[in-house]
Order: structure tokens, then sequence, then C-alpha cells
């Protein structure tokens, strides 16, 4: 589809030529993200370098009816990157500066280019760091963790991007600039800057994040047990929980995933039905009487072997097994399709089981390898695209998955958001007048609709058609990036 | 002369407000100001406690201290503590809190979901049971500290916290701004760990920590060490203060003594960058963010059934 001529004259004007990429195979890089089987190339690309560019192409946008998609790394699993046919994609990759660091508030402000990682990177010297640590954190950018609200393995104690956000600048489907919260909380008024983290893109563009940075522990300690059954496992994580213990994380991996793990990078795992992978952070004596209680919790549940990391050489052979453990699966299957749901956690040993029945009934094997303290699933459902029918199956065992999440009380996504992937979902979790609710919000932020349209509601047009398997992501495939 | 009711389920709420919004009647909750005052003092059940997944679900009329005193029964707590001893509802719509919250958060932290009724009576939900959800706007951060502009806070989940077998407090005498810009300074660059970091302004540093009974009191030995003072302080005398407390000044965390040279007498949570004070305050919005605000209550509430 064209875009009006006036528009594209009004962004040359605004915008340096080469941020504008209009090259048809330069726009290719642009036509999905990290859920690759949608794609979409877009009309343009733009590359802004600051918050008034932001407004200049939003005004744009605005005025000729352009709709427009904003876009991080683009290594997001849902596919709320993918352009819109008729659409701009607004990159937010050249505005990569660290604005402030503030160390005496405990607060950086950033641009939303900059890298997760590099938050901490800026600021580690100092004894601070970024809590939120989604296992794309080397690539993936604050702007697309704010749209997310993006998780990773360490939320469990510490939460979500929106429990670490206090300020954005952001720019609204208008043009119109608002600075929400500051550096400290509690800002007068609603509270949009809440309801903007984790709004995927449609409410606006944040041009400005300003972070809260947690003091790094004293102490850590990380333990390795292993279970006869993800059963024993699943109760041996809600014994913890209950014993009134809130680790740092964690993880759980079943013996398909161990497998995978072992013959990729040695990490030494036992040979067991499912490890347990369980950090313990803070005051040191606190860590010690916590790590007592977790042992006994695991003894109780007849843990085959329990192993406490003795160095940091130690504890990083612990997580590298987990860090890998994605990557690893693609020894052990051609193609999977990695499926991200929420239980609550005490239905872990009931939906666990529900999914290795659902794979059997299907043919297909499926691996779990999650962040269990938190009841989030990442079930990898494997097959192969080239046998007939393989492909369609597990789409199937996907979407019952989810469903079975949803039975028992949970949700359709624990961090990888709702995305177009999920959008036709949302149904199974919210009744019409909980979505019109929603629609209310995004009226007030965007009465045009030109903000990311066709993700995260349900429509007709959408839910008619069937969503595509999993396919790595190129970074992926690159080694730049894993998913866990 | 207003009336009042008290619906006993959403659907009640929903039928009144529907009727309300025919007939032009202005409604209030929990407060005088409109035609028609809705109380929630018969939502007051706690639906659900998971304590295996410390999650509760709660009527939103449900006083803090009998939501506790329930949840302390299987050793857990919703770590919410505003002074006073408000309902569920009244701390998200008013975005309360209290000491705590340099631990736990506040209700925008805690709340993992949240049903509501519109003014129009529609009942709409948003969030979940669980204590990790992405999916949809979270609604339940828009409703805190809209002062029941939005709509009937009818119920909400609650992330919940264990019961520290142990709760002991360091308190300091403090001597000037600066004395206690370096107290706070030091804490948050030691490896302690404290619940709640308050200055009962002008005269204490109180300090609070949780925990294991050994760690709680290594911590409070070296707590001590760092700052002076001792074992001792009045939590209640915080409360008291920030109960009576008009208005509120916020800040950056960094900028707390300035901060402290202007105040006579205040509740100051530093690590939040809030003050507590006597005066009211007049908390003026920037011009965008008013019309923002605005546009989202028009479309929740475009006949302004619901007054302030």
């Amino acid at each position: 589809m064209t875009l009006p001529a006036a528009f594209v004259r009004e962004l040359e004007a605004a915008l340096a030529p080469e941020a504008l990429i209009r090259e048809p195979e330069q726009l290719r890089t642009y036509e999905c993200d990290g859920l690759t089987g949608y794609r979409s190339v877009p009309a343009l690309v733009v590359l802004p370098g600051s918050t008034e560019q932001v407004r200049d192409v939003l005004r744009s946008c605005h005025q000729h009816g352009t709709p427009f998609v904003a876009r991080g790394a683009g290594t997001g699993l849902s596919g709320g990157a993918l352009p819109v046919a008729g659409g701009i994609v607004v990159s937010l990759a050249r505005m990569n500066r660290i604005l402030e660091l503030d160390l005496e508030s405990a607060r950086a402000t950033v641009q939303p280019g900059v890298t997760n990682l590099a938050v901490t990177q800026a600021v580690a010297a100092d004894g601070f760091y970024y809590a939120p640590d989604p296992s794309s954190q080397q690539v993936c950018t604050i702007g697309g963790n704010v749209a997310e609200n993006s998780g990773g393995a360490h939320c469990l104690k510490n939460g979500f991007t929106a429990n670490h956000v206090t300020g954005l600048t952001v720019v609204l489907p208008d043009g119109e600039v608002v600075r929400l919260g500051g550096k400290g909380w509690d800002a007068p008024g609603y509270d949009l800057l809440g309801a903007f983290v984790g709004s995927e893109g449609t409410l606006g563009i944040a041009t400005e994040i300003t972070l809260r940075l947690l003091r790094r522990p004293e102490a850590v300690k990380t333990l390795l047990a292993g279970f006869d059954s993800t059963d024993a496992a699943g109760t041996a994580v809600s014994d913890v929980i209950g014993a009134g213990i809130l680790p740092a994380a964690i993880e759980m991996m079943d013996r398909l995933t161990l497998e995978a793990v072992e013959a990729a990078v040695h990490a030494g795992y036992p040979d067991v039905e499912a490890i347990l992978l369980v950090e313990l952070d803070g005051f040191s004596s606190q860590v010690a009487d916590d790590l007592e209680a977790v042992l006994a919790v695991c003894r109780t549940r007849n843990a085959r072997e329990i192993r406490v990391a003795e160095s940091e050489a130690e504890r990083a052979l612990l997580w590298k097994g987990r860090k890998s453990a994605f990557a690893a699966m693609g020894r052990v299957s051609r193609d999977y399709y990695v499926q991200d749901g929420v239980v609550p956690r005490t239905k872990l040993p009931e939906v666990l089981r529900r999914i290795a029945k659902l794979g059997r009934e299907h043919g297909l094997r499926v691996g779990n390898v999650f962040h269990a303290g938190d009841g989030n699933l990442h079930p990898l459902v494997l097959y192969d695209r080239r046998r007939p029918g393989e492909p369609e199956r597990a789409e199937e065992v996907a979407q019952a998955i989810l469903r079975a999440c949803v039975d028992a009380g949970g949700s359709i996504t624990g961090e990888h958001g709702v995305g177009v992937d999920k959008a036709c979902s949302m149904p199974l979790m919210f009744a019409p007048a909980d979505l019109e609710a929603m629609g209310r919000l995004r009226r007030a932020f965007d009465p045009a609709g030109l903000a990311n349209p066709g993700k995260l509601f349900p429509t007709p047009r959408l839910c008619g058609e069937v969503p595509g398997p999993y396919r790595a992501h190129p970074l992926e495939e690159a080694g730049l990036a894993e998913r866990f | 002369m207003p009336s009042v009711s008290s619906p006993a389920s959403a659907e009640e709420a929903a039928a009144l407000l529907a009727e309300a919004g025919e007939a032009g009647t202005r409604v209030s909750i929990e407060r005088a100001g409109g035609d028609l005052v809705l109380s929630t003092a018969r939502l007051d059940r706690l639906l659900a406690h998971a304590w295996g997944d410390l999650t509760a679900t709660a009527q939103a009329g449900l006083r803090l201290s009998e939501l506790n005193a329930a949840l302390a029964e299987r050793g857990q707590t919703f770590a919410l503590d505003p002074p006073g001893d408000p309902t569920l509802g009244a701390c998200i719509a008013g975005n309360l809190s209290g000491p705590r919250r340099h631990r736990y958060g506040t209700a925008r932290d805690l709340v993992l979901g949240a049903t509501v009724v519109l003014a129009d009576g529609t009942v709409a939900s948003s969030g979940g049971t669980v204590v990790k959800n992405v999916a949809g706007y979270d609604l339940g951060k828009l409703l805190c500290g809209s002062r029941g502009t939005l709509g009937l806070i009818v119920r909400a989940s609650l992330r919940l916290h264990p019961l520290p077998a142990v709760a002991r407090t360091l308190v300091v005498e403090l001597d000037g701004s600066e004395h206690a810009r370096r107290l706070v300074r030091a804490l948050g660059h030691s490896p302690l760990v404290p619940s709640a970091v308050d200055l009962l302004w002008p005269e204490a540093l109180l300090v609070l920590f949780e925990g294991s009974e050994r760690a709680v009191d290594e911590q409070l030995r070296a707590a001590s060490a760092l700052l002076g003072g001792g074992e001792g302080g009045d939590w209640e005398a915080v409360a008291v203060r920030q109960l009576s407390s008009r208005g509120r000044r916020l800040f950056a965390p960094g900028d707390l003594r300035p901060v402290l040279e202007g105040l006579p007498s205040a509740v100051v949570r530093p690590s939040a960058g809030v003050a507590y004070v006597p005066e009211p305050v007049e908390e003026a919005l920037d011009e965008a963010v008013r019309r923002l605000n605005e546009r989202v209550r028009h479309e929740f509430d475009p006949e302004r059934i619901l007054v302030a």
C-alpha cells in the first residue's frame, strides 16, 4: 500500500535522510519480530533520534490517519512489533542513550533503545542493578520491556517491569507529549504510568523512561535439587512458597529438557525426571536460614540429589544449562512451539500432568523449562514441519495448554504478551464487558486507533486467521539471543 | 438529603448505578457528595485464600484488620499497612500505603486483578488471580488513586506475603536534615534489607527489620553500629502523624535534604519520595497530563455520574 505523498514529505522534513528506510530489501528486516510465523512488510520505517522527532512523526501519522508500530530490538515473542499493512514502523533503535544516572535517588533515566543489560552495566560498579532480567536482556530494549511489562527468571522476588518504572515521557498517538510520574512514586491523578506499562504499544510511544535501581544483595545462594517426578518437584515449589520463603528465582526443567541440555552444554545435571534450580539472595544470615528451610523441603519431597553452588563458577554452571535450554532443544527437535501460560503455583503438578497427556494424545513430545516459582509455564511442543499434519497438531497442543492454564485459574500469558499471537485467546480469560472496559482506556489514549492496531484485542478479521507455528528468530539462529 | 445504598453484590451495585445513570442521579462512593451514596459495607467477605499460592481474593468493603486476621491463620498477610484500618477498596481507590511500602510496594504492586462496576452498570474485570500475568490492560493499576471516579471497586485479588517470624525496630534520634540524609544514604548503601525506613521528622529515624530471628538480630545490631541509636521506636506515632496529615509533598529520593529543610513536621518515606505534611498541598497536574486524565474519566463515565 502506498503512503500519501504529503505524509512522506512531512517525514522527510522532520527526519534526516538516513532515518528513513524505504528500500524493499531493507524493509524486509522489519517484517517480523521474534514470532516469525507472522510477517508483514511495512510501507516505511523511520528511526527518530529524539522525543521531538517521535512527536513530529506521530503528528503526521495522526494528520494522515496512518497507523504506526513501535519497535525496539524485535525480540518480542507475541508479534507485538509485527508491522501493519499500510502503516509505518517507528524504530527506537537510534534512541539508545542513558540520559541520567541519579544514584542518590537510585534512578536511571534512559531512552527506549537502551538494552536491558546496559542499564545494569552502567551502575554495577556502584553496587546497583536493574532487576527485571528477560532472557534476551543482552539485546532487548527497555522500551520493549515497558511495552510488554517484561519479566524474567529473577522476577519472583522483585517483580516485573511495571514494578520498576517510576517515570515515563510518552508521545501520545496524536503527537502530544506527556510526562507521567517522575523519580518518586505516587504522582497525583490516575496511575496512567502503571496502565501504560504492558500496553503493548497500543497507547503511544515511551521516549524517556525512569527506572528504579536496586542495591546488589550481600549474599546469593543457588541450589539444584533433582526429583523422581515433575509432581514431586512441583509440590516442592508450593511447599517453599507456603513455608514463607521468597527466593529470587525458582526454575524447573523436566527430563526431556535435561537430556537436551546435557547433550548441548554438559552442565552436569543429575539423571532425574525433573530438577529445580533455586536462588536465594539478600542479607547473608537470612539467606543461610532460608537455604536450610529450602533444603528441608527438598528432603521432605525426597529429592534424589541436592547440590549447593559453593563458588561463583559453580553457580554459573548451574545456570548455564537453564539459560541454554531453548537453544539445546533445537538439537532434539527440528521445530518447536514455545507456549507461555501461567497457573497458580499449587496447580503445577496437575497442569504438568495434563500437558504430558495432551502431548501423548497428539503423538508429540513436550518439554518443560520454566519459571516455576511464579507458576509461569513455558512448554515446548516439539514437531517436525516436514511431516504432514505435525505443525497443526503442535498448534492444537499449544492451544489446549492455554485452555488448561485458564481452567486452572491462570493466565494465557505471563511475560510474552498478547500481541497478534494471542489476541484471539483473550476471550478465554475475559468477558466481552471486560474487553470493552479495556477498550475505553484505549480510546482515551488513541481514539483514532493508530497505535499498533490489530494487537491485543480480538477482532473478527484477526481471529479468522490461523496463527503460524514458531520458527527460530534470526537473532536466535545467530546465537545472539536465547529465550526462556 | 442523600440516600445511602449498600449493595451486597456486583450485580446489585450494577443495577443501582445503571438506575442512577438513567435518572441522572449523581453518585458518590463511601463519602458524601452525591445524591446517592454507595457504601461497600455489605461487600465485606474474604472470598478465597489460596494460601499455597500466597494469594487471596476479597470484596472491597473488607477492612484490612479483618482481612489480615483471617490471613494470619495461615501465617500470611496483605503487606499494605496504611494507618487507620481502611477498607480494601479505600486502599486501592485512595492509593493508601504505610511504612512497609519500602519493601513490599503499594496497591499497584500488590493488586493482581480487580472487578469494578462502571458508572453505566458495566461489570468489568481485569488482571487475574495469579502472581504473574500480562494479558490485557491492567485496569487495576488505573483504579489505584482513582478516588471513586472511574467506578465502584467490588473485589480485588491480592498478592500476599508470609508473616515474618520476627519484627524489630531501630530508632535513631535525628539532629537536622544533613544528619537525616547521611543516615538514609548510609542505610541505602549497606547490605541491610529493612522493611521500612521512615523519618518521623524532625525527631527520629525508624528502621524496621523483618525475617528470621537470627537475621533480624544481626541486622539490628549492624544498623545500630552504622547509624547509632538503639532498639525501640513508636510506629503508632508514625501512623497517627500520617493520618493527621492533610497534604503530601512528592520529591526525588535524592532531594531528601532540601525537602526536609522546608518541613516543620512530617512523616517522610525517603525511598518512595513522599512526605506527609500537616497542611494541605495543592497537587497540580501538568496541563497535558490533566487533559489525558480527563479523557480517561470521560471514557469511563461520560455522563459524570460519579462525583469525587
